[in-house]
């Protein structure tokens, strides 16, 4: 296995890298750069804990490699905050009950946020539909769902349009 | 994950280059979403590919686009592209309808109608739509360009009859005109059992209060996506009613027998598949 040269943006911040050919985007993350608000539950897409934003788009990165990621744009959940303060997706979350072991809330946050930027008043069937490819084992997602309600409806100008 | 080596060719020439060399013991990778997870069930120890080549990329696997009658996909394109796709919505609403279903938004951004066809899964929802379309599969080798109707290029479960050094560069196929009605139905996962993603697709045309042409594709009915004449048959000539799409319902459900033969799986199957065809065929007709 020959590794390979990776130029990548995660949070804004641009690396340089040599990863393993075989390393999933997950992995660079979780392990190269210790960005482990990531999580990996089934690692065969069906559950999307490790829902991440790829140049605007919710993707699962259990299911992409990292050599497939050069030259492009990744947010995780680390990206969303502003240092100490929380993005508005988040504290509606902690507000609406909406956190209960947190296994599922990164990714579920990440979708929620790839949804408001392409659709900042999303119908509640909409919403459903986004976070569809999230499965959460605890809180159910009444509470999710309005958590993501209550942050499309704060006028907080173009936020989301910072993932 | 098992050990392979990754390459990301800057053109889709590069690209059948290294195919045609190295083609035996190559996976391409598009969107990944069938890929990884099957790479991911390889045992450590035993051998997989020895190296993955990334088309994901590649400019000329991109774009939906229209040449006189006929509308091209490229091979590239997600679902996302093809469901949100003005021009797909317009001449081909069933295809628009069809990735649409495809897993969740996470699978929809990235994984391709390209990867959806060469997996060669009898669940994948995209073929079925384009078999009622009549599309054609352009696969593209160092050597030159073959085009092949696509109902013709699946061999068996999860094969088709690509060569390895051969890409699928798109599908094509004949816009429906504005008159002709289609649909394409799903069984979800979650709203049944997991026994298999049954789906259908269909396209009727009407003359004079008559149905004179009518297209039935089930998916996951028979091992490779197919259409189903006798129950297009029996709708052919006839003026469209509930009791008709019922007969054509039993009749696809008759044929999966005939074909697949009885499986433990048969006694589910079958009210299934006559449910849904009967469904696609009353609301392709109410539009
Ligand atoms: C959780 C989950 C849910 C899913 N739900 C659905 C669903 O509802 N409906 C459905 O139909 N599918 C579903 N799928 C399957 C999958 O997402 C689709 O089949 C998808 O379209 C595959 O496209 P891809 O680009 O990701 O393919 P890849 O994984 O990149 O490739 C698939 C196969 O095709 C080959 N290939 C890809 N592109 C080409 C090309 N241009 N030329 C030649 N060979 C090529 C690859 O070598 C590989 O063998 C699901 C998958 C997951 C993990
Ligand atoms: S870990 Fe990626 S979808 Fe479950
Ligand atoms: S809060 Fe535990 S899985 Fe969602």
């Amino acid at each position: 296995m020959k590794k390979i040269k990776l130029d990548i943006t995660v949070n804004g911040v641009k690396h340089s890298l040599k990863v393993d050919p075989n390393l999933r985007l997950l992995d660079l993350l979780r392990e190269e750069l210790d960005l482990t608000g990531t999580k990996e539950g089934c690692g065969i897409g069906e559950c999307g804990a490790c829902t991440v934003i790829l140049d605007g788009k919710a993707v699962n990165s259990c299911l992409i490699l990292a050599g497939q990621c050069a030259g492009r744009e990744i947010v995780t959940i680390e990206g969303l905050s502003d240092g100490e303060k929380l993005h508005p997706l988040q504290q509606a979350f902690l507000d609406h009950g909406a956190v209960q072991c947190g296994f599922c809330t990164p990714g579920m946050i990440l979708s929620a946020a790839a949804l408001l930027h392409a659709n900042p008043a999303p119908t509640e069937d909409e919403i459903r539909v986004a976070i569809s490819g999230n499965l959460c084992r605890c809180t159910g997602y009444t509470q999710i769902v309005e958590a993501v309600q209550a942050a499309a409806g704060k006028d907080k100008g173009d936020w989301w349009l910072q993932i | 994950m098992i050990p392979f080596n990754f390459i990301r060719p800057a053109s889709l020439a590069e690209a059948l280059d290294f195919l045609a060399e190295n083609g035996e013991r190559t996976e391409i990778i598009a969107g990944g979403t069938d890929l990884l997870v099957e790479l991911r069930g390889i045992p450590a120890g035993k051998k997989g590919p020895k190296w993955v080549v990334d088309i994901s990329g590649l400019p000329e696997l991109k774009g939906i686009r229209e040449e006189g009658e006929e509308i091209i996909v490229g091979s590239g394109s997600t679902h996302w592209e093809v469901h949100t796709s003005e021009l797909i919505r317009e001449t081909a609403p069933l295809l628009a309808a069809a990735s649409a279903t495809v897993g969740a938004a996470q699978h929809r951004n990235i994984a391709t109608i390209g990867g959806n066809i060469m997996n060669a899964s009898p669940a994948a929802d995209t073929v079925p739509a384009l078999i009622a379309l009549e599309a054609s599969a352009v696969l593209r080798s160092r050597e030159g360009e073959r085009v092949r109707p696509l109902s013709g290029i699946f061999v068996k479960p999860y094969q088709t009859d690509a060569a390895p050094g051969e890409i699928l560069t798109a599908v094509r196929f004949r816009r429906l005109p504005a008159e002709a009605k289609s649909a394409f139905v799903k069984l979800g996962r979650r709203n049944a059992l997991a026994i298999s993603r049954m789906n259908a697709a269909v396209v009727l045309f009407l003359r004079d209060g008559v149905i004179s042409e009518a297209r039935i594709a089930p998916g996951s009915a028979t091992p490779m996506p197919e259409r189903f004449a006798a129950a297009e048959k029996i709708l052919i000539g006839q003026k469209p009613s509930e009791e008709l799409f019922r007969a054509a319902g039993a009749a696809v459900a008759a044929e999966m027998v005939d074909r697949s033969g009885r499986r433990w799986s048969t006694p589910y199957k079958e009210p299934v598949i006559a449910a849904l065809t009967a469904r696609a065929l009353r609301e392709a007709l109410a539009g």
